[in-house]
């Protein structure tokens, strides 16, 4: 019960942002009167949003979005935190391997959009590439960063305790040291990863939420570009909320 | 091998032969911190290490666990010499070095399942060392939820649990009140004396020094080496307010105080380090 209202206490801010933002959009529409094909009425999107899980359209495109980060996104952290757990260990590793990474990082994932389109086509192989780009860089850094932070009596500690081998050291000490800091990476790199593949989507694609938008541009229905914004928006947060979740369950405090 | 009647092996001796150790830093000069290092410890002995931060203590005390090596000399424990950590040289850190995502009795598993215990075996026999420390009721207790004392208790549950033959301490007990400490100190003595453990122990506090070991020695400013070493032959339980502890502790607490002001001179000269 008291789990329960403690989450309905987190959820109440939402509530109110929604309500204040609806309040405004409803006033706007109100007194400019702007053509619905520009800005349509809140129930009139309400309506939109009706008709798209009707037919089943929404479901189906939220769903190819999220299985294109997903699997983006477990791709680059299966290679992204075994490099970072090896580079946190290694300054010879990493001496070789960040400059690279620092020419590569400030490089938007969107910046990518082009080549993939040349390379990939339209495909999926190109827009798990954008996100794999885009989910990559945080998933590794977040790594390194939480290897290099363990305290290293908690080595020796695992050295005196028989790790002796670098195996047993990664798997038993290392990995589990640098966890809550693995899963911050994963959270943010989630986040960059739903961004990047809605801009990708928009360009070259011929489903998932990106092109649900980019559709109702072409065919001026403003309702559907913001049922897709709204989608967007909320299943951003519910991610961000789980792997919050996620965070506590694995942050340890000695 | 002798056993006693925990089933575990007892201590081996220590052999340290004219170890030397130079730290060559990125900048700057090299630093010596240990010259011209003799000791040889007996199988079972106690032995304390004191003297002026800096001197050297944990950097010996890293060598001997095979943290690090010597720049010369030799280390060797029952004649073989020390080439890396291992599994039977137990260590105790002052910071306590719990893996904080592992339960209490996790931690005390965590050697016995390296050591290759059978899992079935694990539990029990952890249950076994951390009612030795008398924190039965908390094995299942996460790390975060235990006090400084009782993380240490835990700490010294863990490392005596793998039966090592050799067991190091760096200042255990210098992050606890004074109360704790006096408590845990009386614990060690209990456990040494059951388990037969050789125990090199470091620490800055001298009536902990007098109040533990058999042999204590006492380092020079650095480079460290030995300025003297203190059999103490008072009998268990030692009384801290009793006149002989009294003689002991002044005669420490002279020799390091001459160490302590040379120590001071070379910092207050200009350019010295």
């Amino acid at each position: 019960m008291r789990r329960l209202s403690a989450v309905a206490g987190r959820a109440l801010p939402f509530l109110y942002a929604a309500i204040f933002i609806v309040a405004v959009w409803q006033l706007v529409v109100t007194i400019n009167k702007p053509h619905p094909s520009l800005l349509p009425p809140p129930w009139a999107v309400a309506k939109g949003f009706y008709g798209l899980a009707l037919s089943g359209e929404l479901f189906l495109h939220a769903g190819v979005s999220l299985g294109r980060v997903g699997f983006a996104w477990l791709l680059s952290a299966t290679i992204a935190i075994p490099l970072g757990l090896a580079m946190g260990r290694s300054r010879r590793l990493e001496r070789v391997v960040d400059p690279v990474i620092e020419l590569f990082r400030p490089i938007s994932p969107l910046a990518w959009i082009p080549l993939a389109i040349l390379w990939f086509g339209i495909g999926e192989s190109g827009k798990i590439f954008i996100v794999f780009i885009g989910t990559f860089f945080p998933t590794l850094l977040s790594t390194v960063a939480g290897v290099k932070s363990i305290d290293p009596v908690i080595i020796h500690a695992g050295q005196v305790l028989g790790c002796n081998d670098p195996a047993s050291m990664f798997r038993r000490v290392v990995f589990p040291a640098a966890l809550p800091s693995i899963v911050v990476g994963l959270r943010i790199a989630f986040g960059t990863g739903w961004a990047a593949i809605i801009a990708a989507e928009l360009v070259a694609a011929r489903s998932g939420l990106g092109y649900l938008i980019a559709n109702g541009m072409e065919i001026l229905r403003a309702d559907q570009v913001l049922v897709g914004m709204i989608v967007i928006g909320v299943l951003g947060v519910c991610f961000d909320a789980f792997f919050r979740f996620l965070n506590r369950q694995f942050s340890w405090e000695a | 091998m002798e056993t006693n009647h925990m089933g575990s092996t007892a201590g081996k001796p220590i052999s340290i032969e004219r170890v030397m150790k130079i730290y060559q830093s990125r900048s700057g000069p090299a630093v010596e911190a240990l010259r011209q290092f003799d000791l040889e410890i007996a199988a079972g002995e106690f032995v304390v290490v004191v003297g002026p931060s800096g001197c050297g203590k944990s950097t010996l005390l890293y060598m001997l666990a095979g943290f690090s090596k010597p720049t010369q000399g030799s280390l060797r424990v029952a004649g073989d010499p020390v080439t890396g950590p291992d599994i039977d040289r137990g260590m105790v850190f002052q910071s306590y070095a719990l893996f904080p995502w592992l339960s209490v009795i996790g931690n005390v598993e965590f050697g016995l399942e390296r050591k290759g215990v059978p899992r079935a075996e694990r539990r029990p026999l952890a249950m076994k060392y951390l009612k030795m420390v008398d924190l039965q009721d908390f094995a299942d207790k996460h790390v975060s939820e235990l006090s400084g004392g009782m993380k240490q208790r835990t700490a010294i549950a863990r490392a005596f649990a793998t039966e090592p033959s050799i067991i190091f301490m760096d200042e255990p007990f210098g992050a606890l009140d004074a109360l704790t400490r006096r408590f845990l100190q009386q614990e060690l003595l209990r456990i040494w004396k059951q388990h037969q453990k050789t125990i090199v122990f470091i620490t800055h506090s001298v009536p902990e020094a007098i109040f533990l070991a058999d042999r204590i020695v006492v380092m020079t400013a650095r480079p460290g080496r030995i300025k003297r070493e203190i059999r103490v032959d008072l009998p268990h339980p030692r009384e801290i307010t009793s006149d002989a502890f009294r003689d002991l502790e002044r005669r420490i607490y002279s020799e390091l105080d001459e160490e302590l002001s040379k120590t001071i001179n070379q910092e207050g000269r200009p350019a010295a380090v």
